[in-house]
């Protein structure tokens, strides 16, 4: 089923619909958000210069590091009291990226979730457990929204318990799952180490994912666990675009629908910031359209990918996004967790038993994300006990916890054991081969 | 009083050896050793006949060490001994944090050699029960 006709408009029509609504945003940015004024005057650029769709790349982009400078509402173009709901996902460092929602927002974007579902196939008719972890981050109440529009039954479940989940999955006759796709994974094999078998003893055959792509193998590997029957697709977004609903895969599974009535998407080099031909590979910046409370002009997501505008199989003629193919920066995604290394980093360099330098490992194991970060002890208070060691283990996992909102692994080691770099430092090693 | 000398120690083949090397090459002569069974990480404690020669060229070499006073009381090579200072110690309340013996020493008598938070007062306890006590330039 296809939830909103402006999913299957002409290409002409959708441009017109991007360009009326481009024209508006760049006036309400530049009246009511002073860092995008003052952007906009600084390259010399006025509302009234966009008079085309070409004209989106004469705008300056906005990043990351613009929620930072402007933490934790300079971005925000409305009254506090308009605003219904916040978010906030990881920043590059200590404080996190903080997103607003007015009436409007929350409702666009919970539509914009509802036809995601729809493309992986949800319906009235589905129960979705959402084993997403609620709380701050957007994926959990997006896609709880979302589907609650499309008229499912919800499942709040959020993340971890596995007992709960299973005990969910088989009483309650759940037929769609929402959760990132390692989770998953790990989700359907503790089922079947408890001799269910997925496709006789469950309900269960669609699958949303998001929170960390997944790739082939992967989907493969979900078709061995939880049975030929179920249908998997991913889902693209970020708590700074609105959330989920950005884009996702239909049933044709050839890259993942944007909806371009509420988001234009640019591809470019990364490096010369130069717009790209449709079909090259690029880093994503996204354009959001009609967004009251955080309007966001020309955001670089980091995210690499391709963009496809031939009208799909399913009847969508929206623009598909390939799979993301990886960043732009250094940021991780751990069991659907942003992570910037300048995050860990800041934690360690308070911590003075230990050095500067450090290095991360990420890997998986059981099909769940461990992050393993090497730090070499130089205080030799230290060794008048063993406890005294293991208590700084736990402070310091304790102290990235809370800075990360997750559950790391700690190796403490000798000074001067770690690798010293002249140039960038290469601190990151991932081992997650294709996500498997 | 005797001081020892604590060497962090990662829990992987050769890591042990590489600071016997370092001592070996310094001409420093071990007279106890003791390392535990830790997951991934452990503290390699010495008494050596060099302790501040020992920790020089440890740090040198990059390793983490410090060196902290224990106490060494020397036992007669009998039944019961252990037991007996070991009550002394209970009785008098006074926490081992760990304990551990000397290598053999050429015909002389047994040393326990033991971490406490109050040394004065396990000092004292040991004394007044005759438990003979070894100073660094005894071994």
């Amino acid at each position: 089923m296809i939830w909103a006709k402006e999913e299957t408009l002409p290409r002409d029509e959708i441009e017109a619909i991007q360009y009326a609504k481009l024209k508006g945003t760049v006036r309400y940015i530049y009246d009511r958000v002073k860092p995008y004024r003052d952007k906009m005057d600084a390259a010399k650029v006025k509302p009234e210069d966009i008079r085309s769709l070409d004209d989106l790349r004469r705008l300056p982009f906005t990043y990351k590091a613009d929620f930072r400078d402007n933490y934790p509402d300079g971005l925000f173009a409305v009254d506090k009291k308009e605003i219904v709901r916040y978010h906030a996902s990881s920043g590059t460092t200590g404080k996190p990226t903080v997103v607003g929602y007015t009436r409007n927002d929350l409702d666009m974007w919970l539509n914009n979730v509802a036809r995601i579902a729809c493309m992986g196939g949800a319906s009235a008719e589905d129960v979705a457990q959402i084993s997403f972890g609620y709380g701050t981050f957007t994926g959990a109440l997006g896609l709880h929204g979302g589907l609650e529009k499309v008229g499912a039954s919800v499942i709040p479940m959020s993340s971890g318990n596995t007992n709960k989940q299973i005990m969910f999955l088989q009483d309650m006759g759940v037929t769609l799952l929402v959760a990132t796709p390692s989770y998953a994974l790990h989700l359907g094999e503790e089922i079947r180490n408890r001799g269910i078998d997925p496709q006789k003893d469950l309900k269960l055959h669609i699958g949303l994912f998001g929170g960390e792509g997944m790739t082939e193998p992967m989907r493969d590997e979900m078709h061995k666990v939880w049975g030929e029957q179920f249908f998997c697709t991913q889902n693209y977004g970020m708590s700074e675009l609105c959330g989920p609903g950005v884009a996702g895969e239909c049933s044709e599974l050839c890259g993942m629908h944007i909806n371009e009535d509420w988001f234009i998407p640019e591809v470019i080099d990364p490096e010369t910031e130069e717009v790209l031909p449709p079909g090259e590979l690029g880093e994503l910046v996204v354009t959001c359209l009609g967004k009251e409370a955080l309007p966001l002009v020309r955001y670089r997501t980091g995210d690499l990918t391709r963009l496809m505008y031939e009208p799909c199989k399913c009847g969508r003629t929206t623009c598909r996004m390939e799979n993301i193919s990886g960043r732009a920066d250094d940021m991780l995604v751990i069991r659907g967790v942003n992570v910037f290394p300048t995050q860990i980093e800041e934690v360690l360099l308070k911590i003075e038993e230990i050095g500067p330098h450090y290095e991360i490992l990420v890997e998986r194991r059981n099909r769940l994300d461990v992050m393993t970060i090497t730090v070499e002890l130089i205080d030799d208070r230290l060794l008048d006990s063993y406890g005294k060691l293991s208590e700084l283990e736990a402070r310091i996992k304790k102290a990235l916890k809370a800075q990360l909102g997750l559950a790391t692994q700690i190796r403490l080691v000798a000074p001067n054991s770690l690798k010293r770099f002249e140039g960038k430092a290469k601190r990151v090693t991932d081992l997650r081969k294709d996500g498997l | 009083m005797i001081r020892q000398i604590s060497v962090f120690v990662e829990n992987q083949p050769g890591s042990m050896m590489n600071v016997t090397s370092v001592l070996n090459e310094a001409h420093v002569n071990i007279r106890a050793i003791s390392t535990f069974d830790t997951p991934e990480f452990g503290i390699m404690r010495l008494v050596v006949d060099d302790p501040v020669q020992a920790k020089e060229s440890l740090t040198k070499e990059g390793f983490v060490t410090r060196i902290s006073e224990v106490i060494g009381a020397e036992l007669k090579d009998e039944k019961g001994n252990l037991n007996q200072m070991l009550s002394i110690l209970a009785d008098g309340e006074i926490n081992v944090n760990y304990i551990y013996s000397f290598v053999i020493r050429e015909g002389k008598a047994p040393v326990m050699v033991f971490s406490t938070d109050d040394y004065e007062k396990a000092e004292n306890v040991l004394r007044a029960a005759n438990v003979k006590l070894v100073e660094e330039d005894e071994l």
